[in-house]
């Protein structure tokens, strides 16, 4: 009766530990094995009879085995329920040879035959090769990574994280995360990481407060961090990303100067150019006007030499008022201007139709293609085909009248126009000059100018985003290219 | 021939030629120069038996600009509005100003100076 009821014991005991997952091996005071699991043999790939009766450190790799029959009996000296290797990698060796990570729990278990060790073995090679996948990904990250636990401990960092904050690695992990703030910062802290293990959800950190990281150096970065709860085997972690915005904020605040100076500074030109049409001009026609009253009253006193140097500065002094009302005008171009629906056919027939007598006494021929339509500021649009045109009359060959081809093509969403002449062309140093104010390429009494017509052209351009050039060959003629945005509204 | 043409202007070389234009091209002998806008109010509200047919204003005048002018004629007795024609005179050729004058139902041109022959007989014959 007595020996059934150790029997059942013994099968209960048997079954038990044939059904748990885990590798199940005890040991003896002297470090044999006195059973094993079925699982054990699967995760070592001994038969039993190999195993028992065997030194337990068949199953360690050969590097710890001097080391283990003390630690054997260290359990002994004093059993309980423990881990094994007390935070020590652990692992185990597989009959042919082949070693992988273990965690092994320890139970003392006593008998009739004495104390035996009950050891449950886990493979943690997938847990381990997860776990490195994870430390590679955060290695690889382009941000400073910071793993922290619930108790605000450091457990992981990447090395974008040691450059961050002036730190090793090993300073760092361990060490409470309040480490890496400012301590103006770090009263509150501890309340932030608690609300947030609270209710865990990825999330930027700070929600719109400017946040500062302390460097291991004492200075301060400013930073944007993201949070990303992550579930493991030792609880809820998070995972903290840290970005150093500082060059960004300097940008910012670079960027926000230069806006205003902007600002300031057109604020400054508007008033220039007032000043220039007012100030400018009241002495100019003063100018104008006495040369008219001397003219006037002194006309048949003065001498022809007098005449003529009188004539020069009248010339002179409406040049000048032009090129002040240029100027004016060159300034004001586009404001208050509003973007409306633009005939393209209808603004260059009418350009052409106001420039009809100067067509005519030049005997030019102008080729207009279809031309589309589109948005834009119409008068300033007109602007630019008026001075496209009479420069190609202008800078015609001697003695040859112009002929004009007014086109565009539609090239990657916008719409490139072109002006093309076969007049005198322009030397490829000066392509990109005659788009300035007042360049001017030419003696006055070669051809008239003030300088500004190209420069109004490539202003009016640029208010559209578009861009303008010349194509062009001494002695064969220019094409005027420029693009404007084919804008729907 | 009109009574008298006012000239409120600071400018007095300015004043000098438009009067000067104004007297030769025999519209009237009686040019009245005020060179700000306080001294010109003054001489209207002073004079009410001899005001001007025809003012023309300046814009930039210290003390006292064209625009004032304007807002405290506009406070004068109605008479005034209705027997003076104000043409502005002025350097400015700034779009800006010229839509300003809308705002004043009592300017009737605005002119760029100087002041020609030309144009001053084109104002005479369209409101005399």
């Amino acid at each position: 009766m007595g020996k059934n009821l150790i029997n059942l014991t013994e099968l209960t005991f048997q079954s038990m530990i044939e059904s748990v997952p885990n590798a199940i091996v005890l040991v003896n005071k002297e470090g044999r094995i006195a059973y094993i699991n079925n699982q054990t043999e699967k995760l070592f790939r001994y038969d039993r009879t190999e195993l028992v009766g065997q030194s337990i450190e068949i199953l360690i790799p050969e590097r710890f085995r001097k080391n283990h029959p003390n630690f054997r009996d260290m359990f002994f000296a004093s059993p309980s329920v423990r881990e094994m290797g007390a935070g020590r990698d652990l692992f185990g060796i597989r009959k042919d040879g082949t070693e992988f990570p273990v965690e092994i729990g320890l139970n003392p278990l006593i008998t009739a035959d004495g104390t035996l060790v009950l050891a449950s073995i886990i493979d943690i090679t997938e847990r381990k090769k997860a776990e490195e996948r994870f430390r590679l990904v955060v290695e690889s990250a382009p941000n400073a990574m910071v793993l922290v636990n619930k108790d605000g401990v450091i457990t992981l960092v990447n090395a974008q994280a040691e450059r961050l904050f002036g730190y090793k690695k090993k300073e760092l992990i361990g060490a409470q995360l309040e480490t890496l703030i400012p301590d103006r910062f770090r009263r509150k802290h501890p309340d932030h990481r608690n609300s947030f293990f609270a209710s865990p959800s990825a999330r930027a950190m700070g929600e719109g407060r400017d946040l500062y990281a302390l460097r291991k150096d004492k200075t301060e970065v400013q930073v944007e961090i993201g949070l990303n709860p992550i579930e493991t085997d030792e609880g809820q972690v998070v995972l903290a990303s840290i970005i150093d915005i500082t060059k960004r904020k300097e940008q910012e605040s670079i960027i926000i100067n230069q806006m205003s100076e902007l600002g300031i500074k057109n604020k400054e030109l508007e008033q220039f150019a007032y000043i220039a049409s007012h100030d400018l001009q009241e002495p100019l026609r003063t100018i104008s006007n006495y040369i008219q009253i001397i003219e006037e009253d002194y006309w048949e006193e003065m001498n022809d030499e007098t005449k003529t140097h009188l004539k020069t500065i009248h010339h002179s002094t409406d040049r000048m008022n032009a090129l002040v009302k240029a100027l004016l005008d060159f300034s004001r171009l586009g404001r208050n201007s509003k973007l409306t629906k633009v005939d393209f056919s209808k603004i260059v027939n009418e350009v052409i139709s106001d420039l009809e007598n100067l067509i005519k006494e030049t005997d030019t021929k102008i080729h207009v293609e279809d031309l589309p339509v589109s948005y834009g500021y119409e008068t300033e649009l007109r602007l630019v085909f008026q001075n496209l045109i009479s420069n190609a009359i202008k800078f015609r060959k001697d003695n040859v009248p112009a002929e004009i081809r007014i086109g565009y093509e539609n090239k990657e969403g916008q719409l490139q126009f072109f002006v093309s002449d076969e007049g005198i062309g322009i030397e490829s140093k000066n392509l990109e000059r005659i788009f300035h104010i007042f360049q001017r390429l030419h003696l006055d009494d070669q051809y008239e100018g003030y300088g500004i017509g190209l420069a109004n052209c490539k202003k009016i351009v640029e208010l559209h985003r578009g861009k303008i050039w010349v194509e062009s060959e001494v002695g064969k003629g220019s094409k005027f290219c420029f693009t404007l945005p084919n804008l729907k509204l | 021939m009109l009574n008298s043409i006012m000239l409120i202007d600071d400018n007095n070389f300015d004043n000098f030629y438009h009067e000067r234009i104004i007297k030769k091209s025999e519209i009237t002998d009686n040019v009245i120069t005020k060179r700000t806008g306080i001294e010109a109010l003054e001489y209207l509200k002073t004079q009410e038996n001899n005001i001007p047919d025809l003012i023309f204003l300046d814009i930039n005048m210290p003390g006292m600009n064209g625009w004032e002018f304007l807002e405290n004629f506009g406070k004068l007795n109605e008479v005034y509005r209705y027997q003076i024609i104000i043409v502005m005179l002025t350097t400015s050729n700034n779009p800006d100003d010229k839509n300003r004058t809308k705002e004043f139902d009592m300017v009737a041109e605005y002119i760029t100076k100087p002041l020609t022959k030309e144009v001053l007989s084109e104002v005479v014959n369209k409101f005399f």
